[in-house]
C-alpha cells in the first residue's frame, strides 16, 4: 500500500487587494449603467480562483466578459420584466415566478455546466454532465415532497443532490464520484432537528408552567423567539459546516480524496462578526468579510493522493452558453452544494 | 516592435496533461515565442488570448489549441498592449493600481448614489410617468387593488351610506377641479382606518375611517387629499421610484438577485411606507385648494388627522408624512366662504 501525500488548500488574497477590485467594479457598473457587471463578475471570479491555491498551483476562471454579456443582458431583461410586473401587473409577476420555478432545474444544470467548463486547474478544465431530466427529479420532484413528509425526506434529498452534483462532475477526462452513503446525512439532520426543537420546547414548557409559576413561564416564552433567531444562525452554520465536510469527504477524483474540517462555531463567529463589521462600516467591510470566509474555508480543506497531481489528463475542450447560468444567478437558483 | 532582449519565466500547460513545463517567453516581431528544454514554439500575438493579472494573481495567456501559459511578471504586458485586456479592463486595471484613484472612486460612488436617489430617480420617475399611457396606469391600479383585497374584505357599510358619501364627493367636484376617480369602500381589517390612492384614480376608503369621522366633511377632506395623489399620479411615480432605487441597489451590489427580493410591488410599498414627504405636501396643497374652493373648512382635515394620529392601528396614511402636528396647524382654519 502506497502512502498518500496530503496537500493543503490555501487562499492567498487579502482584503485590501479585493477592496480595490470591488470599488472599481462598483464605480464602472454605475458609470456604464450596469453593462460592466459582466466584466465585474469575471474579474472578481478570476481573482478568487487565482488566489485559491493547492500544491503551488492556483485555480483559473476562464470565462470571457463578452461571453457573459449576452447572458447578463437576458437576465437583466428577465429581472426587469419581473420587477415591472410586480409593480404594474402583480398577477403576471406571480405567473413569472411559477415559470421560473418550473425552469429552475434546467437553469441549475446550465449553471453547473457553464461554471465547471470555465473552471480549470493546471490547464485542465472541469465539466458537468448531469442531465436535465435527473435535475428535474432531484431539484423539483423530491423537494415537492418536503411538506407532505414533514421534512423527513430532507436527508435523502440532500444526499441525492450531493450525488447529482459530484457524480456528474469531471476533471479533464477523470470522472468524480461520491462514495459516501445516506446514513451520515440522516445523523446531521437529526441533530439539526434537535437544535431546532430547543426554542420550541422552551415555549411549550413555558406555556405548561403558566399556572404553577407564571413568572418563570413569561420568562421562558419571552426568551423563545430570541433563542429561535440564535438557533437559526447556529443551525445554518452547523448545516453548512457538516454538509460541506461530508460532501468533500465523500468526493473522489481518480485516487484523489478530500478532507474538509469546517467547524460550525467558527463559521458562526465569522458570520456574526462579518455582519457586525459591515454594519458599522456601512458595507465597506464587505471585501474583507468575503476574504475572511474564503481564507477560512480554504484553510480547512486538503486533498490526499498517492500519485502526483500532474498525472491527470484533459478531456476535449467544450464550450457552453452562459445564459442559463446567468439567469440562475440572477434569481438565486443554485444547486446549493459546495 | 523591436527585437526584445527581455525574456520571462512562465509555466506552460498543454491542456492535455496536468504537467507544468517551465518555459521562457519572449515577444518579437508580433509573435509570442516560447522555449523549453524539450520543445519550442511561437504563435502570432493576434491569435492568443490574454487574461490580465487581477491584483496579485497570475496573468494567463491562452493558445488557440487549448494550451496555457501562467505568467506572473506584469512587465510582459508592457510589450503587448492587449495584455491588459479590452478597454474596460485596462481602465479597471489603471484605477485598481493606485490607492489614490481607489479612494477617489469611493467618494465618487457615494456622491453618485446619493444624488441618484435624491434627485435622479424622482425626476426620471416623473418623466416616465408623464409618457405612460392611461390604460397602463388603470391596469396597475386594478391589479394593485386585487392584491390589496387579500387584506381588505368587503365593506360592511350600508349601500345607502356608501352612495351618500359618493354623491357628496361628486357634488364637491362640481365646485372644484377633480381628476377622474373611482371610489371604493373596503373593510380595512388589520390595516385599520386608512385611505389609499391607487394608480389610475381608484381611491379606497376603509370602513374604520368612515366610522372614525364625526362629520362627513372630514371624510371629504381625506378624499380630496387622496384626489391630490391621483391628480399628480403619485401611485405610478412611487412605483417607478421604487424600481429606480432597486436598479441603483443592483448596480451597487452587482447582484441581480437582490432586486427579485426588493421588487415587493406597489401594494406593499403603499401599505408599509406610504408616499414620500414631497408627495404628501403636494397632495395637502391640492386638498387645501379644493376645500377652500368648495367652501369646506380646512379645519375638518385637521380634525380627522388629529383623530387618526391617536388611532393605534393606523398605517400608511400617516407614515412618513410631514409631521402631523405641523399639518394640523396648517389646516386649522375656518372656511373662507
Amino acid at each position: 500500500m502506497t502512502t498518500k501525500n496530503s496537500y493543503p488548500f490555501s487562499f492567498t488574497g487579502t482584503g485590501g487587494e479585493y477592496f480595490r477590485i470591488w470599488i472599481v467594479n462598483i464605480l464602472l457598473n454605475i458609470l456604464t449603467f450596469g453593462l460592466y457587471s459582466a466584466w465585474a463578475k469575471v474579474r472578481s471570479k478570476r481573482w478568487f480562483y487565482g488566489h485559491t491555491v493547492v500544491d503551488g498551483q492556483s485555480f483559473n476562471y476562464l470565462a470571457q466578459p463578452t461571453q457573459l454579456l449576452k447572458g447578463h443582458l437576458i437576465a437583466w431583461a428577465a429581472v426587469v420584466a419581473y420587477a415591472l410586473s410586480t409593480h404594474f401587473m402583480p398577477l403576471l409577476g406571480v405567473g413569472l415566478l411559477v415559470v421560473l420555478f418550473l425552469a429552475s432545474p434546467f437553469l441549475m444544470v446550465a449553471g453547473l455546466r457553464f461554471n465547471a467548463r470555465m473552471s480549470a486547474y493546471r490547464g485542465i478544465r472541469f465539466d458537468f454532465t448531469g442531465s436535465v431530466s435527473e435535475s428535474y427529479k432531484v431539484n423539483l420532484f423530491w423537494p415537492l415532497l418536503i411538506v407532505p413528509t414533514l421534512g423527513l425526506i430532507l436527508p435523502y434529498l440532500s444526499y441525492r443532490s450531493t450525488r447529482f452534483v459530484i457524480d456528474n462532475t469531471l476533471y479533464g477526462s477523470t470522472k468524480a464520484r461520491y462514495e459516501g452513503d445516506l446514513k451520515p446525512f440522516q445523523k446531521i439532520y437529526l441533530k439539526a432537528l434537535g437544535l431546532f426543537l430547543v426554542p420550541v420546547a422552551l415555549g411549550v414548557v413555558g406555556y405548561l408552567m403558566r399556572e404553577s409559576s407564571p413568572l418563570m413561564a413569561v420568562f421562558m416564552i419571552g426568551l423563545a423567539p430570541f433563542l429561535f433567531y440564535a438557533i437559526m444562525l447556529v443551525l445554518g452554520s452547523y448545516l453548512m459546516a457538516r454538509l460541506g465536510n461530508l460532501t468533500y469527504g465523500g468526493t473522489h477524483i481518480g485516487d484523489v480524496g478530500f478532507e474538509s474540517r469546517l467547524r460550525a462555531r467558527s463559521l458562526c463567529w465569522l458570520y456574526i462578526s462579518n455582519v457586525f463589521l459591515m454594519g458599522i462600516t456601512i458595507g465597506i467591510y464587505y471585501p474583507w468579510a468575503r476574504v475572511r470566509l474564503a481564507r477560512y474555508r480554504a484553510a480547512q480543506l486538503n486533498l490526499q493522493t498517492a500519485q502526483s497531481l500532474e498525472a491527470f489528463s484533459g478531456g476535449q475542450a467544450l464550450t457552453a452558453g452562459a445564459t442559463g447560468s446567468e439567469l440562475a444567478d440572477a434569481f438565486d437558483v443554485s444547486a446549493g452544494v459546495l | 516592435m523591436s527585437e526584445t532582449s527581455c525574456s520571462f519565466e512562465a509555466e506552460y500547460f498543454d491542456g492535455r496533461s496536468a504537467r507544468a513545463h517551465a518555459v521562457t517567453l519572449h515577444i518579437a516581431d508580433g509573435e509570442l515565442h516560447w522555449s523549453a528544454e524539450s520543445a519550442q514554439g511561437r504563435q502570432p500575438l493576434v491569435s492568443v488570448r490574454w487574461d490580465p493579472a487581477i491584483g496579485q494573481t497570475h496573468a494567463l495567456i491562452h493558445l488557440p489549441d487549448g494550451g496555457m501559459f501562467r505568467v506572473h511578471d506584469r512587465r510582459l504586458g508592457a510589450l503587448w498592449p492587449h495584455a491588459e485586456g479590452d478597454v474596460l479592463e485596462r481602465w479597471a486595471g489603471l484605477i485598481e493600481g493606485r490607492m489614490r484613484f481607489v479612494l477617489a472612486a469611493l467618494v465618487l460612488i457615494a456622491g453618485l448614489v446619493y444624488s441618484g436617489l435624491r434627485w435622479g430617480v424622482p425626476v426620471a420617475a416623473q418623466q416616465v410617468a408623464a409618457i405612460m399611457p392611461a390604460a397602463v396606469e388603470a391596469t396597475v391600479g386594478r391589479q394593485s387593488l386585487a392584491i390589496l383585497d387579500r387584506v381588505f374584505s368587503a365593506s360592511q357599510l350600508p349601500a345607502e351610506r356608501q352612495q351618500a358619501l359618493a354623491a357628496q364627493l361628486k357634488a364637491l367636484c362640481l365646485r372644484t377641479t377633480c381628476p377622474a376617480y373611482q371610489l371604493e369602500f373596503r373593510q380595512g381589517g388589520r390595516i385599520g382606518a386608512n385611505a389609499l390612492a391607487l394608480p389610475g384614480g381608484t381611491m379606497v376608503m376603509t370602513d374604520e375611517l368612515v366610522k372614525l369621522a364625526q362629520h362627513d366633511e372630514e371624510i371629504l377632506a381625506v378624499l380630496v387629499h387622496e384626489l391630490g395623489h391621483v391628480q399628480e399620479r403619485h401611485g405610478l411615480r412611487m412605483a417607478l421610484q421604487t424600481m429606480g432605487a432597486g436598479a441603483i441597489l443592483v448596480v451597487l451590489t452587482g447582484d441581480l438577485g437582490s432586486v427579485s427580493d426588493l421588487a415587493s410591488g406597489l401594494p406593499a410599498v403603499l401599505l408599509q411606507s406610504g408616499y414620500s414627504r414631497t408627495m404628501e405636501r403636494e397632495a395637502d396643497d391640492h386638498a387645501w385648494r379644493s376645500l377652500n374652493e368648495s367652501c369646506i373648512a380646512p379645519q375638518r382635515f385637521a380634525d380627522i388627522l388629529r383623530r387618526l394620529d391617536r388611532h393605534p392601528s393606523e398605517t400608511g396614511l400617516l407614515d412618513s408624512h410631514p409631521g402631523t402636528a405641523e399639518r394640523i396647524r396648517q389646516f386649522s382654519h375656518p372656511s373662507v366662504c
